[in-house]
């Protein structure tokens, strides 16, 4: 996990934007992480931040109207992605970036696998949970059909499912949701990828299995060393699981830390809010302290910090000087990153400016409303009363 | 305080007097109940579902019994047989994995599901005799909010026109007066009155519950059912709709029956908790007392299996294995205790803690088939260590050992004991027969499978009496 070594996946100032009528949404920004070697990597943030996207973008999945723009992406020093000029000036793909049909013979699925949020959407209704697991072993690893079969049952008792010679035959809605995203990660493992990309694998599951799922997984990390990127919105999930964290905000990296650092060291507002915000299991919180407002559009951000309208700390100066994810700290040897001017690495004028007024956002009170322009009458008067961002 | 004002202002003639009253916001009148006493008592519920419907229903075909066909229906046991009350100006948290009872029991109280059995007192009248025009009166004071506030909203209506239609249901106040008090209850729970006109896409997900929470309180009920409000909504946001309902609840008086799955939640809003696991209420305490004294395995189970947001908290977690079973046919006695890692040892047997210990252990492994066939001496050492429990224990499952163990002669069945005859032979290992012969012997003989616990016990925080349904308490 030193940060010496080469990372397994490096990311580096990508670029994902999606090409509506309504505009052009910059899904994700600009984001830089690494992966190392068996390391589990958080990617948090509420629903709209990129999160998604941005581990779509890593398989280049991203589909029309969405594209990937700009940035690289290079995993075990191959290109997935990169942009180079062109004779004409123009942005082209490099050279040395991998086809399509390498992306799909040996990169998805052999290299890096992914499990989704819904184990009832991944799999297909109408074949047998064995069969599909038996053919995509057979695809990817060249066995034959028998040798594929038993690897399959193989791979489905490891992840803990009893009778797997039974279960093989068995059809997706007789497994319990739980058990579903046993038969995801037995496919996402079976092709033993250094790299499994987790979109929210435990959201859509009860605690009790929730937790079943966990300690597969760290189970399973350990014995096959494989690295993870873990999406999610759940602070919990984060601090069981993860090794460093990034947290998004609006399509941005706005703080990239250890994991202890950024629970015990939180150095972006964001951060801190959503931590503030959540109700603990473990005790009574008297009063939530909720963050103001909503997420604005990713088709139209904020000016300056893309926090700044909901940000407590929030001067003058946020509102002007876009900040970069910039090392504040270091943490063991590990870069602690934060995306907010009032750290000392930021020579911008923090400490001098004045603080903003409270004033209410504009965005928070029609959020899905984008066709309503800033001159709609009812407008100018919602402001002063505020939806969500009143309280 | 002004949406009083405004009903105050009009008398609707239609309402029988004692009602009058009810028009005038969160202030009752006389025959009401006092902040602190039962408002809602729900005494020996149940709901149950038919399995299938249509015309051969119920009609089941086995061809090995006489005679063959046989009519009855099962039932799935959705809420089965539960008891307690609800105070005024209280938060009552119901809480459980998806499947156990919980949002029935909701839409039961409610009588949106007809009861299949027991009683519903709200203000000492049993909501389950109530049918037409008395029930349709009755649900002015007890409403309801959904999960999902996109669904929940009718997308074609103007959100004034959703928040003052259960007014017009009721008949409260005229057009007017509707109006201003949707555009006060808009206020009240945070949305700006000017969106009056608005169609409910034009309003994020925190807002439409929001107009869910105004949609409830226009006929100022005195109850409110809250299935999961907030479980579809970003942890920010969750935050602030929390924080209004219980201004809200403070404001008018009202009392929650609060369902979520999420226990933080729970933790946040609730003054009491209750516990359900598959159609049961298994513990019911104050809830400082359940989260820091849980008494039923089940609740500890749930707590222990929360992810904390916490790095430097990783105490090792007691999974719980194995998933829930059907209810159509639960388990008998503490429904729980199929999963129960503190199952009571049978009271037939001496046992040591470790010998009992191994046993459940071994068990559960044979009736989840856990394990892959190996030899009896392998499973011997893997499940006991090598010592087999003393006595009669030790020899049930040795039977059973050798009926799983892959080394299995055919000689090992005559040693077994006097009905195996007929396995003999029989080269696969059988699965079936051991699970039944260790759950026969074991699982079905323990206290837990023979009584339904119910005990009350003394709380550690705070005063209230603890309710737990576990056995450990005899």
């Amino acid at each position: 996990m030193s940060s010496e070594s080469e990372p397994l996946l490096r990311v580096e100032n990508l670029k994902t934007q999606f090409f509506t009528e309504a505009g052009t949404v910059r899904a994700v920004d600009g984001i830089s992480f690494d992966v190392h070697e068996g390391e589990i990597v958080g990617l948090v943030g509420e629903s709209g931040a990129g999160k998604s996207v941005a581990s779509m973008s890593l398989l280049r999945l991203v589909e029309s109207p969405g594209e990937i723009v700009g940035g690289e992406i290079t995993y075990k020093g191959e290109t997935i992605f990169g942009l180079e000029e062109g004779p004409d000036g123009e942005l082209q793909e490099r050279e040395d970036m991998l086809s399509n049909q390498e992306m799909r013979d040996r990169i998805r699925g052999n290299e890096i696998a992914v499990i989704f949020q819904d184990p009832m959407e991944s799999l297909n209704p109408v074949f047998t949970v064995g069969g599909q697991l038996r053919e995509f072993i057979e695809l990817n690893r060249d066995l034959s059909s028998e040798q594929a079969r038993q690897e399959a049952v193989e791979m489905l008792r490891e992840v803990g499912i009893p009778d797997p010679e039974q279960r093989y035959d068995e059809y997706p809605h007789q497994f319990s949701g739980g058990m579903r995203q046993r038969v995801l990660i037995a496919m996402a493992l079976a092709c033993e990828p250094s790299l499994i990309i987790a979109d929210e694998p435990t959201t859509a599951l009860d605690v009790t299995v929730e937790g079943q799922i966990i300690d597969l997984v760290d189970d399973l990390q350990e014995k096959y060393g494989t690295s993870f990127i873990w999406v999610t919105h759940d602070m919990g999930v984060v601090a069981e699981i993860c090794d460093r964290v990034n947290v998004m905000y609006l399509g941005e990296i706005v703080e990239q830390s250890p994991v202890d650092e950024l629970f015990y060291d939180t150095k972006h507002p964001y951060t801190e809010a959503l931590l503030d915000s959540i109700p603990r299991p473990d005790k009574t919180v008297g009063e939530l302290d909720p963050i103001e407002g909503v997420m604005p559009e990713a088709i139209s951000p904020p000016s300056g910090c893309r926090f700044h309208p909901r940000c407590p700390d929030a001067r003058e100066v946020c509102q002007r000087v876009h900040p970069e994810n910039k090392q504040v700290d270091t943490a063991e040897g590990v870069p602690h990153r934060a995306a907010c001017v009032k750290h000392d690495a930021f020579d911008v004028g923090y400490d001098e400016s004045v603080p903003l007024a409270k004033s209410p956002q504009v965005t928070a009170d029609s959020s899905a409303n984008t066709e309503t322009s800033v001159t709609d009458p009812e407008r100018g008067t919602a402001g002063s009363s505020g939806g969500e961002g009143s309280e | 305080m002004e949406v009083r004002a405004v009903s105050d202002t009009v008398q609707d003639p239609s309402r029988g007097q004692s009602e009058d009253d009810d028009l005038l916001g969160s202030e009752m009148s006389g025959e009401e109940i006092a902040h602190g006493d039962a408002l809602l008592e729900v005494d020996g519920l149940k709901k149950y579902f038919d399995q299938d419907s249509g015309l051969l229903s119920g009609v089941s075909f086995d061809p090995d019994s006489f005679p063959p066909v046989s009519v009855g229906q099962d039932h799935v046991k959705a809420v089965d047989d539960v008891n307690f009350e609800i105070r005024r100006g209280e938060t009552l948290g119901l809480v459980g994995e998806s499947g156990c009872g919980k949002s029935t029991l909701g839409r039961t109280i409610l009588r949106l599901l007809e009861p299949t059995d027991g009683s519903i007192y709200f203000k000492g009248e049993d909501l389950a005799d109530l049918s037409g025009e008395q029930l349709r009166q009755k649900r002015s004071e007890i409403q309801m909010i959904f999960q999902d506030p996109q669904s929940s909203l009718d997308p074609r209506m103007k959100i004034g026109q959703i928040i003052e239609e259960p007014m017009r249901a009721h008949g409260m106040l005229d057009d007017e007066g509707r109006e201003a008090r949707a555009k006060e209850l808009l206020e009240k729970v945070g949305l700006d009155p000017h969106h009056y006109n608005r169609h409910p896409h034009a309003f994020s997900g925190g807002q439409r519950q929001r107009v869910n929470l105004a949609r409830a309180l226009s006929v100022n009920p005195d109850f409110v059912v809250c299935d999961e409000p907030v479980s579809a909504l970003d942890v920010s946001i969750q935050a602030q709709v929390l924080n209004t309902m219980e201004e809200l609840q403070e404001e008018f008086g009202l009392t929650y029956l609060f369902i979520a799955h999420d226990l933080s939640v729970i933790r946040h809003i609730s003054d009491r908790v209750a516990v359900m696991y598959l159609g049961n209420v298994v513990e019911l305490a104050e809830k400082e007392e359940l989260f820091e004294n849980p008494q039923h395995p089940y609740t500890e189970a749930l707590l222990d299996s929360i992810p904390v947001p916490d790095p430097r908290e990783s105490d090792a977690r007691g999974v719980l294995e194995g998933e829930v079973p059907s209810p159509v046919n639960p388990p008998s006695g503490c429904r729980f205790r199929t999963r129960c890692p503190r199952l009571i040892a049978p009271d037939e047997y001496e046992w040591t803690d470790e010998e009992w210990y191994h046993t459940r252990a071994f068990m559960r492994a044979v009736k989840r088939r856990t394990f892959e066939p190996m030899a009896a001496a392998e499973i011997e050492a893997e499940f006991f260590g090598g010592d087999l429990p003393r006595g009669d224990p030790g020899e049930i499952v040795q039977r059973a050992i050798e009926l799983v163990a892959s080394d299995r002669s055919a000689g090992d069945g005559e040693s077994g004991g006097e009905s195996d005859a007929e396995v003999i032979g029989d080269p696969n290992v059988d699965w079936e027969r051991a699970t039944d012969l260790l759950l026969e012997s074991f699982a079905e003989r323990s206290i837990c499978a023979q009584e339904r616990p119910a005990y009350e016990i003394e709380s550690e925080h705070g005063t209230e009496t603890h309710f737990a349904a576990c056995h450990l308490h005899r």
